[in-house]
């Protein structure tokens, strides 16, 4: 994780500079005017409100206290059982999400803490001709090693952006990474083990556990997917995230990856992958992660009241695209030009033209796309600019990925509070440069 | 000549002295609080006779602070079986009628056999603390 050095290091000399600077101003600078304004900084410094609502997280992440956690570095936390942890802002600089960053979502609290690989089997039951049990070693030697580059995104991401807000995991926009899994081919597993033709759907249980009753979604989580499905042909069992083992908290020791779809199927310390002769009628499956069968899975909270709307399991992602720098906590200098950066991806296919606008939207100009990771990866974004003058401006970032798809300037409402992909903003405030 | 190297090293000393209490009169130092209770231990590097079993320490536990009143026994003690009560506090503030539909849920969906006559106390607790009109923390 060369870059995640870089990006730490970096991190360090711009506080240490801020320090040198602050400790220079402080030691000979003019004492009436400068006392005031730094015991502002230090002794009132303003926090984040301890939540927000009714109105949009006006937010890039959610306002949760920053923690820290075992092989993580300290993340934004959402809620500590389970546990929900999100990526910070600043990650997003780079096209791989550092594995120390990368954000964790349990639905259940009783998580592994420990596995021993010498017990530990991913077992292969149901309709197959031949169940298997296969230990890491099997994994690692007996399937033909894949890799991807390949976006995790909850299905939740962004959810305190809607309105009216929902109930549920309030994340802001950090509840994704991207990531190069590698790891057994799904497709292959199964052939091993002989799928018989009766089988519908293949269903996926890791490791975690909650304390409610037996048969209730409080108990186990458990997704499926459907055998017809071509996802199941790009579907890893990963055993490596950017070249080192899973983090405990992201699924060690192997967890499924599903390029493209949401990260609710990306089923973490995958342990049990059971092929079923009819539809999964499981909590997860029948009751949540369900969005309208509508464009977009947008809706109204009238029409679910009213019981008007049909729902279908959630897949794909759509495009979207984030600014990340500048971040709006500095002001810029005019006429000192400054470069917008940001990620872009898309579950339908490689993002292929990226726009930004410094007008909130009114006219756009095309940015420079990074080196392609391949069609489920983030994408990188660059574009140079100079603010004219002092003042006030709107940055936008529209993203078009390879099946044409443009991220809309419409947000989306479903009860579930997913699916969000409207064309971010960030306002930046320009200063005089004498 | 040494005499002269201590006595500048001295004089040097206060000067950096003085000018670090003048600096540090600038910021806030040596603030804890007791409300850190998220530590985690460090691990110790891995030895060989831990073969093949990868583990993590404990996962640390940031206890929220819920708004005091009534019901707020039952809401931690009923509430906190499958998860932290974080998850109220992570919420938006939420309508009335949707904390009562919560509750719903975590008993006829979830499972939670939560006693009838406490039911209305946790709904109510919530509708208290976390509504649009009335939440303050």
């Amino acid at each position: 994780m060369n870059e995640h050095r870089r990006l730490s290091r970096r991190g360090l000399l711009q506080s240490l500079a801020t320090a040198a600077g602050v400790a220079a101003t402080a030691g000979f600078g003019a004492a009436t005017n400068l006392l005031p304004q730094q015991s502002q900084v230090s002794g009132d410094e303003k926090l984040l409100p301890t939540f927000t609502g009714p109105a949009p997280n006006p937010y890039w992440n959610s306002v949760g206290p920053v923690v820290q956690y075992p092989q993580k570095f300290p993340l934004v936390l959402l809620t500590d059982r389970p546990i929900q942890l999100e990526t910070p802002r600043h990650y997003f600089e780079t096209a791989f999400t550092p594995n120390g960053a990368f954000y964790v979502r349990w639905h259940l609290d009783e998580i592994p803490n420990a596995v021993d690989l010498s017990v530990w089997r991913l077992s292969v039951e149901g309709s197959v001709e031949r169940p298997l049990k296969l230990s890491m070693s099997d994994l690692t030697s007996k399937f033909k090693p894949l890799s991807v580059a390949a976006v995790n995104q909850c299905s939740g991401n962004s959810r305190s952006k809607l309105q009216p807000r929902v109930p549920g995991g309030q994340w802001g926009d950090g509840a994704m990474g991207n990531a190069k899994w590698t790891g057994a081919s799904l497709r292959e597993l199964l052939d091993s083990a002989k799928i018989k033709p009766d089988a519908l759907a293949v269903q996926f249980q890791g490791l975690d556990k909650g304390k409610g009753p037996e048969g209730r979604g409080s108990h186990e989580f458990l997704k499926s997917l459907d055998l017809k499905d071509s996802v199941l042909d790009d579907s890893i069992i990963a055993y490596a995230m950017n070249d080192e083992p899973l983090p405990m908290l992201n699924g060690f020791p192997v967890r499924l990856v599903v390029p493209g779809y949401f990260a609710t199927y990306w089923v973490k310390s995958l342990s049990f992958i059971r092929v079923l002769d009819k539809a999964d009628e499981n909590f997860w499956m029948k009751t949540a992660y369900r969005v309208p069968d509508t464009p977009r899975g947008n809706t109204n909270p009238e029409d679910v009241k009213g019981g008007k709307v049909r729902t279908v399991p959630i897949t794909r992602m759509p495009v979207r695209s984030f600014i990340v720098t500048p971040n709006g906590e500095k002001k810029l200098i005019a006429q000192l030009p400054v470069i917008i950066r940001g990620i872009a991806f898309s579950g339908y296919g490689s993002v292929n033209k990226m726009e930004v606008s410094v007008d909130n939207g009114k006219s756009w100009a095309s940015a420079q796309l990074g080196e392609g990771h391949g069609p489920y990866s983030f994408r990188t974004w660059s574009i140079a600019w100079t603010p004219p003058h002092p003042g006030r401006y709107v940055l936008a970032a529209r993203a078009t990925d390879g099946k044409g798809n443009v991220q809309p300037d419409e947000g989306v409402w479903n009860p579930g509070g997913y699916l969000w992909n409207r064309i971010e903003r960030e306002q930046v405030v320009v200063g005089r440069a004498s | 000549m040494r005499y002269t190297t201590v006595w500048l090293i001295v004089v040097f000393t206060g000067f950096t002295a003085a000018a670090a209490r003048l600096m540090y009169a600038q910021f806030d130092a040596g603030q804890y609080s007791q409300k850190n209770s998220g530590a985690i231990a460090q691990p110790a590097p891995p030895a060989e006779a831990d073969g093949a079993s990868y583990s993590v320490t404990a996962y640390p536990l940031y206890p929220p602070e819920l708004a005091p009143g009534a019901g707020r026994e039952a809401v931690q003690s009923y509430c906190a079986t499958c998860h932290s009560t974080r998850y109220i506090t992570m919420q938006p503030p939420l309508p009335p009628e949707t904390w009562a539909a919560e509750v719903d849920k975590m008993i006829k969906v979830m499972g939670q056999p939560i006693p009838e006559d406490v039911q209305p106390v946790i709904i109510k607790y919530l509708q208290a603390h976390y509504t649009p009109e009335n939440r303050k923390r």
